[in-house]
Formats: structure tokens, C-alpha cells, sequence
């Protein structure tokens, strides 16, 4: 039992970091139904951008809060300049044209963002300053939690209520709900749609930044590499809940960072992506439209 | 002058070498095109060019497969490299612990990708195409880590020592070699895929790319031909598969991840989905391009992104799109007066009609009359959420009839035409055809018992030609087996041409003969119109239904719709309109029903139900001052 929770604490850890990454693919794809392979590697731009300011500017000698406030804030301002980017140069001129185009372009991305990571910070592993946050903890019972890992939590909790907020109180929000519906509609209500749309990119940019910098932390190690497989569970856990769907993205997330603790724990390492994906086909046959998700119109 | 009689016999000269090329089978071009690549490769090139070409070959086999999939039937599969995986293993192990000889394995290969195709789409055939995108690709990695968990496989070490190809006792062992396997292998490929993408199965899944329901609805079963697709971009996986095992004679599961997956997806969208040539070109490219860039050393992958959206900015359509426009779409066909056509539709008609009653009654039905109950909709109610959208209704529809459905906007009139096509099942009540039941059956079903249908917002496939999409209307029709279409088969080539026949005279029935090479979209609003009409009419229904077919058409067009709706009913075809105007209503119909919300008001002959006060309150209000207006038109 004190191991099964001892799992789950770790699973709920990194479950979080993806429910992060899986709400930026859930936004964007709920506006333009475009599946913007390059999230996970916003992500790894994002830790690159966190460990440059920790490490070579030398932030991490400043007192803790100052330092975290700003490994958190300018990589997601970073990032979210980066995916602007792409949204104007890569995504735009094919908005309303092939949406397979489109997804090609969205793997180019994503590659040209790891090869220019690459030239930028190098192929080799960086490592985070390793005492950042304190590393003990405690034990509730025969569970260990460490602060690192509740602060991690809370930092997403967070995170996540602050787009629930933005998406359900204000009218940048609303607007965005409408476009998920009727682009069309939107538009003849006056909604400056492609204003929404950079907000989506800017919110989802942020989100996946975030995400980067506290799995910097929480492993210390990066990559330019590490985009791929968070990109892909992040995915994963977006589809689970339902594309396109906020609370959807975040039970997925936390599902599938409980799923992969459970099987790295109780089996091996080896078959987490097995169970992974095998749950998810599992519950798509079974409901077509993910956990939380509702009809969509097709428009491939 | 003589320079330009000159030109001109030049340019003549050239036009019917053209032709002659363009009318030998399709298969002598690709063996004559494929040959003279292959000589020029292996007489000029060394061996690192070869190798590089075998490479090409290898991508161009999974692109062909994978376009079925992708490009045809538009379900976007991530995870192919898996198919391409079970091939190699499939091979690799027949060779390596069976000793088989390659050439061997390759048919069962083939056959076990096939059912790998099967796997996984028969589970997944409903999901959207976002959701299959994952899916696929999930299937992808847990097929690389099944082998890579795989003991008797070799774990991770993969398969060692896979032997040479070799033919009757020959080792085919230099990249020279390879290239020629790789390109007969290809020409099989290529071959298959061009026969597959003009018989009724390519069209039926091109048909589903652009619009699943209408598809559905005009009698193609989408279901099983999404099957299909999964199964046949298999097999060519698994061709693809084997050949790459025996080439590079050992293989791992790093072979086989989710990045290849991606590039034989950049192969046919930077081709042009869809078209053939395209995909020979896109592999060309992904492989070749690298390897040009071999200068930039370890910025290779980064100039390749570059290039890659680069292109996808330029060109999304592809660098060699597939363009269904058809200059002479009837090329080479027996003429025929237009005289001659009604009457061989007649005919043709009548004949299909005798057949269906015979069959029909073998099968212990009684079939209707003229003037019999031909459709009898009894108790009809639909319902979504709150709302009664069709509340109990009932009528009938008599053999020979024209019959009009009208009624304020939101009366549930396209409900009532979707309960009785099955593409919503109708939560109480009877839906009889010709004395069966309707209720429960899939829509393609429904089209075979002998009823069309057209949309009330025009579902034409848009990207096919005009022509081409009443021959998806014939779909139902065919008789013709899948092996018949690979192999084009003299029996299937028959079918085809009398499909294109058939297909020609309904659009000369409806007067479009001449546009029939135009993309459907490229029609005016009224002629698009007249598309789905002849689309409807073409599986020879027995009752066709119509749904606000003279919406957008101007009086003079309006005019020419009543004549064809006459001489639908002329050949003997009953007819259903839901229809807004009243003074095409009116003049058209037998008898007419209105629903408003849901409920039948009224049903009687046209003067009847003018004058009928519960219908003048169903569209006017209760101002007595309005009553005329109904009257007038």
C-alpha cells in the first residue's frame, strides 16, 4: 500500500507537467483543430531557456523567490514570442488551406526546433542547479513527499486555474470559447479572430515554458531531445480526456503520469508506452470521443 | 510560314507520341519508365548512388502504401512504420530460422501486414480522424517495443545475418542487385496501386475522403472500404518491410521508430496526396535531399526542416498533385444520340427494375406496383433532447408518385428524409420500403434497396470530377471482386466502361454532359445541383428523395428542374421533394404533406391543401389579411 502511494505521489508529479503541455494542444487544437506537434518542444525551449538564466547568467545565486519568478516568467515570455512566430510564419498562410499541410509543417517545426535547440545550447545533456529548491521532504506515513515535488504540484494547480479563469471569466476567454464553436459565427460577431488565435498560441507557449522549467527542476537533467516523448504523452493525455477539452487535458495528463509511475513501478520501464497507448486505444474504442470530450464536426 | 507549318507538324507529331504513350497499359509505361531509371542508375552510378537508390525505392513502396491509407481513404495514420516492421520481421525470421528463400517470404509477409492492417482498423473505423492519429501512432510504438521486448526476435539486438536474396541459386548480393529487386518489387507496387486507384474501390475511397456521410449515403459502404484501405497500405508495408530486411541484412527495432512513421508522411504530402507520380517524387526527395546536404554535416536535419515548411508554404497542394479535372472524360466511348440516351436509361432502367422485383420476390416479398404503397411511414417520432423534431408522424407514398414534403423551416422535414435513409435511427415507429422494414439499417444498405437521396446543402465530393462523381453513385451497382481491380481483370475492365457509359448518359439526362471533366466544384450552385441529382438517380433507385432541390437556381433553372423531376417520374421512379417553393410544389406534385414542428397538419392534393386553413396558419400566423398569400403562389 505504502508503495502504491509512494507511486502515485511520483505519477500525480509528473502527470501534472503533462496535463500543462496537454492544455496548450487542447487550446490550439480547440480554435484551429490543428494538432501542433511542436508543444513538446516549446517545453524544451522553454527548460533551455530557464537553465540559461539559472546557469550561465548566474540567476540561481540570487535569493530563491527572485530566482524562480524569473526562470519562470521569461522563459514563458520567450516562448511564447517563439510559437508567435511560428503561428505568423509557418501556420497562418495555411490556415485555410489543407489541414494536412498544415500538420507537415507543424513536424518541421518541431524538428527545426530541436536541431536549432541543438545549435544553440548543444547536443550534450545540461544539468539545472540541483539545489534550487530543498531537496528533503517528509513522510506521511510510510509515504516520502518532498517539497520540491508540492511545490511543483501547486505551481500547475496554479497554473491551470489561471487559464480556467481566463478561458471562463474574461471576454478574450469567451471569445475563444466561441471560436472553438463557429469560426465563421465568431468572426460575423466581430471577434478578431486572429487575435484570438495568438492568444491561444501565446497561452499555450506559456503553459508548455512552464512545464519545461519545473521538469528542469524536478530532474535536473535536459535535452534537446526531451520535447519528443513529453510532446507525445502530453498528446496522448489530450486525446485521453477528450481534445479540445480543459478539464479533459488535465485529468488526462494526471492519468497518464499515474499510469506510467504505476507500470514503471510494477513491471518495467520498458512497457510504459505499451500500457500508455494501450489504455488510451482501450478507452477510444470504447468511447470514441475520449473521457471528457464531445462531438466535434470533422473538418479534415 | 514553313518554320511554322513545320512547328506545328512537329507539335502534331508530338501530341500523338504523347497519346500513343498515354493509351499503352499502364503497366508497360512503369516497366518501360522504371527500366530506363534502372539502367541509367546502374550502368552510371557507384555504389553509393545505388545504395542511396535502393533507398528511394524502399520509401516510394511505403509511400504507395501508405497514400492508400492517407492520401485515398484520408485516415491519417502515424504509426505506418509498424507495418513496415511486422514485413521485415515476418521475413527476416522466415529466412533466418526457416531458411526460406527470400522471394518466399514475401507473399506471406505481405499477408501478415494485411492482417496487422485489419487489427488495427477494425476497432478504430469510427473514430474521428484527430483521434486516429494517435491511435495509429500508438500502434506503431507498441509494435516497435513488442519487438523490442521480443526474445525470440532478438530483443534489441534485433535479427542478425539475414541472408541475400537469390534467385535460382544465385546470390544477389550488390547494390546493383538490390536496385533491380527493389524496382520490380516497386513496379509491383506501382502497378497494384494504379489499378486499385481507378476501379470503384479507389473511387469509393476517395469518395469517403471528402465527405464520409455522403459517401454513406449515396450506397458506399464506408466502413468496410476504410477496412480495406487499412489492409491494402499493409500489405505494401509489408513488401516495403521485406525488402528492407533482406537488403540490410540485419535489422533492430530502432529501425522502425515514429520518425519514420513522419517521413513516409512527408513523402506523399510534399508529392501531392493522392497521386502516384507524386510519391515517387516526395521519396526522391526526403531521401535524396539529406544526402545532398551532406555538406552541411551536422545542420543537415535543420536545413532539411527549413526546406521541408519551406516547401509545405510554397506548394501545399504537393509538388506533383493529383488533378482529377478531365479534359474528355468520355474519350474512346461508343457515341450516342441524344435521343437514344433516354431511351437506352429507359431501357436500362426497366431492365434493373424486372431484376430487383425478381430478386425480391424470390426472396418471398411482395413487390409494389404502379399505384401500390411503395414507402409507409407509420408513427414516426425523432427526438433530440427535448425536442420533438418529427412528433408520430405517418403517411404514405404510392408507386409512380410524385410527393412533396413542405412546411415552415425547422418542421422536420430532413429529419423525417434521415430516418428513412438510416442515417438517424428514428426513436419510435415503422418505416416500410416495398414491404421491408428500413428501420436499423446503415444508409448503404438503404441505397441498395432502391432509394437516393440528395442533400438540402450540396454534398457533392468536391475535389473529384463531375463524372466521377456520379460513378461513386454507381458504386451499389458493381459486381466486381478487389482481386479483379488489382489485377484489372477484363471482366472488371467491362464493368468499369460501362460504369463510365452509365455515368455519361445520367449527366446527359440532366443535361451536363459537357462539364462532366470539371472538378464539381468548379459548377454553378444550380448545376452542382443537378450533380447530386444524377448522382441519386444513378444506382437505378426505386424512390428517390429530394431534399430543397431548387434552393439558389433562378426561375429559367427552376423550369428545367420540373422537367427533370417529370422525367424521373417518367422512367417509372417515385419521387419525394422537400421543397420551399411553392409554385415548383404546386405544379409538381401529386399530393403533399406539411409538417410544422413536427407534427403532419395536412396531406391532400396541391388545390387542397391551398386552401387548407390549418396550413395558411402554419405559415402566415392567424392574420386573416395574410390568407392570400399562400393562394397566390
Amino acid at each position: 500500500m505504502g508503495v502504491f502511494l509512494q507511486y502515485t505521489v511520483i505519477g500525480l508529479t509528473v502527470g501534472s507537467f503533462y496535463a500543462l503541455v496537454a492544455l496548450g494542444y487542447t487550446i490550439v487544437y480547440g480554435i484551429i483543430r490543428l494538432i501542433n506537434f511542436a508543444q513538446g518542444d516549446l517545453s524544451m525551449v522553454g527548460a533551455f531557456l530557464g537553465w540559461t538564466l539559472l546557469v550561465s547568467f548566474g540567476f540561481e545565486h540570487l535569493p530563491i523567490y527572485i530566482a524562480l519568478v524569473i526562470a519562470f516568467v521569461i522563459p514563458m515570455i520567450g516562448t511564447a514570442v517563439v510559437n508567435i512566430g511560428i503561428l505568423q510564419f509557418a501556420y497562418k498562410p495555411l490556415l485555410r488551406r489543407s489541414l494536412l499541410a498544415i500538420l507537415i509543417t507543424a513536424l518541421g517545426m518541431s524538428l527545426l526546433l530541436q536541431n536549432s535547440a541543438e545549435l544553440i545550447w548543444g547536443p550534450a545533456i545540461q544539468a539545472y542547479p540541483p539545489n534550487l529548491l530543498p531537496l528533503s521532504g517528509f513522510f506521511v506515513g510510510p509515504v516520502h513527499v518532498t517539497y520540491v515535488q508540492i511545490a511543483l504540484v501547486i505551481a500547475s494547480l496554479l497554473l491551470m486555474g489561471g487559464l480556467v479563469a481566463f478561458v471562463q471569466g474574461t471576454t478574450m476567454g469567451t471569445a475563444m470559447r466561441a471560436l472553438a464553436v463557429d469560426h465563421d459565427a465568431a468572426r460575423l460577431m466581430g471577434i478578431n479572430v486572429d487575435a484570438v488565435i495568438r492568444i491561444a498560441f501565446v497561452l499555450g507557449a506559456m503553459l508548455a515554458a512552464a512545464s519545461g522549467v519545473m521538469l528542469g527542476i524536478y530532474y535536473v537533467q535536459i535535452q534537446f531531445t526531451m520535447g519528443f516523448l513529453l510532446g507525445l504523452r502530453a498528446f496522448t493525455a489530450a486525446v485521453l480526456g477528450g481534445i479540445g477539452n480543459i478539464p479533459g487535458a488535465m485529468a488526462g495528463g494526471l492519468l497518464i503520469g499515474l499510469l506510467e509511475a504505476y507500470t514503471t513501478g510494477y513491471l518495467s520501464g520498458t512497457w510504459e508506452d505499451v500500457v500508455v497507448f494501450g489504455v488510451l486505444i482501450t478507452v477510444l474504442v470504447v468511447k470514441p470521443t475520449g473521457l471528457f470530450g464531445e462531438r466535434v464536426a470533422e473538418r479534415m | 510560314m514553313i518554320a511554322q507549318l513545320a512547328d506545328r507538324r512537329i507539335g502534331r507529331a508530338y501530341a500523338t507520341a504523347r497519346n500513343r504513350f498515354g493509351r499503352t497499359p499502364f503497366w508497360s509505361r512503369v516497366i518501360a519508365v522504371l527500366a530506363i531509371v534502372g539502367a541509367t542508375v546502374v550502368i552510371n552510378g557507384d555504389d553509393y548512388v545505388t545504395s542511396v537508390a535502393v533507398t528511394v525505392a524502399t520509401y516510394a513502396m511505403l509511400g504507395l502504401g501508405l497514400n492508400i491509407v492517407v492520401g485515398y481513404a484520408g485516415l491519417l495514420d502515424l504509426g505506418y512504420a509498424a507495418f513496415f516492421a511486422i514485413g521485415a520481421y515476418t521475413s527476416a525470421l522466415l529466412m533466418t530460422q526457416a531458411k526460406w528463400n527470400f522471394f518466399a517470404t514475401v507473399p506471406l509477409a505481405v499477408l501478415f501486414t494485411g492482417t496487422a492492417g485489419a487489427i488495427l482498423g477494425y476497432p478504430t473505423l469510427r473514430l474521428r480522424s484527430d483521434y486516429l492519429a494517435i491511435v495509429t501512432l500508438g500502434f506503431g510504438e507498441i509494435t516497435r517495443i513488442t519487438f523490442n521486448n521480443w526474445e525470440y526476435a532478438g530483443g534489441p539486438n534485433g535479427i542478425l545475418g539475414i541472408p541475400w536474396p537469390s534467385v535460382f541459386g544465385f546470390e544477389l548480393n550488390t547494390q546493383a542487385d538490390f536496385f533491380i529487386v527493389g524496382l520490380a518489387l516497386l513496379a509491383i507496387a506501382m502497378i497494384f496501386a494504379q489499378h486499385l486507384d481507378h476501379s470503384r474501390l479507389g473511387r469509393g475511397w476517395v469518395a469517403i475522403r471528402e465527405d464520409e456521410f455522403a459517401a454513406e449515403s449515396v450506397g458506399v459502404p464506408s466502413l468496410r472500404l476504410k477496412l480495406f484501405a487499412y489492409v491494402m497500405g499493409g500489405m505494401w508495408g509489408g513488401l516495403a518491410g521485406a525488402f528492407f530486411a533482406t537488403r540490410i541484412g540485419a535489422i533492430d527495432p530502432t529501425s522502425f521508430t515514429f520518425q519514420l512513421s513522419v517521413l513516409v508522411l512527408i513523402v506523399i504530402v510534399l508529392g501531392g496526396t493522392g497521386s502516384l507520380p507524386g510519391v515517387l517524387l516526395g521519396a526522391l526527395v526526403v531521401v535524396g535531399l539529406p544526402e545532398v546536404l551532406r555538406q552541411f554535416a551536422d545542420q543537415r536535419l535543420l536545413v532539411f526542416a527549413v526546406l521541408l515548411v519551406g516547401m509545405m508554404l510554397l506548394r501545399p497542394q504537393g509538388l506533383w498533385p493529383r488533378i482529377r479535372r478531365k479534359p474528355k472524360p468520355f474519350y474512346g466511348l461508343q457515341e450516342e444520340e441524344p435521343g437514344d440516351v433516354a431511351e437506352r436509361i429507359l431501357r436500362e432502367h426497366q431492365a434493373q427494375i424486372v431484376e430487383r422485383d425478381r430478386r425480391h420476390t424470390a426472396a418471398g416479398h411482395k413487390s409494389s406496383s404502379v399505384g401500390d404503397v411503395l414507402l409507409d411511414v407509420h408513427g414516426v417520432v425523432q427526438q433530440f433532447g427535448g425536442l420533438r423534431a418529427v412528433d408520430n408522424v405517418s403517411f404514405q407514398v404510392r408507386n409512380g408518385e410524385i410527393f412533396s414534403i413542405i412546411g415552415p423551416n425547422g418542421g422536420g422535414k430532413t429529419t423525417l428524409f434521415n430516418c428513412i435513409t438510416g442515417v438517424q435511427r428514428p426513436k419510435r415507429g415503422r418505416i416500410m420500403f416495398d414491404g421491408r422494414s428500413l428501420v436499423g439499417l446503415r444508409p448503404h444498405v438503404v441505397v441498395s434497396r432502391g432509394i437516393g437521396r440528395t442533400f438540402q446543402g450540396i454534398r457533392l465530393f468536391k475535389n473529384m470530377a463531375v463524372f466521377e462523381n456520379v460513378m461513386v453513385g454507381l458504386y451499389p451497382r458493381h459486381r466486381t471482386m478487389t482481386w479483379q481491380a488489382m489485377l484489372h481483370t477484363p471482366g472488371e475492365r467491362k464493368d468499369e466502361l460501362r460504369t463510365l457509359q452509365e455515368s455519361r448518359r445520367w449527366l446527359s439526362f440532366v443535361g451536363l454532359e459537357s462539364l462532366a471533366g470539371r472538378l464539381a466544384t468548379e459548377l454553378s450552385y444550380a448545376d452542382q445541383r443537378r450533380v447530386e441529382i444524377a448522382r441519386a438517380l444513378a444506382a437505378h433507385p426505386h424512390l428517390v428523395l429530394f431534399d430543397e432541390p431548387a434552393a439558389g437556381m433562378n426561375p429559367t433553372e427552376k423550369v428545367e428542374l420540373m422537367g427533370i423531376i417529370r422525367k424521373i417520374r417518367d422512367l417509372g421512379i417515385t419521387v419525394v421533394l422537400i421543397e420551399h417553393d411553392m409554385s415548383l410544389v404546386m405544379r409538381v406534385s401529386d399530393r403533399i404533406a406539411v409538417l410544422d414542428h413536427g407534427v403532419l397538419i395536412a396531406l391532400d392534393k396541391p388545390a387542397a391543401v391551398q386552401e387548407n386553413p390549418a396550413v395558411i396558419e402554419a405559415y402566415l400566423g392567424r392574420e386573416e389579411d395574410d390568407l392570400g398569400a399562400v393562394k397566390e403562389a
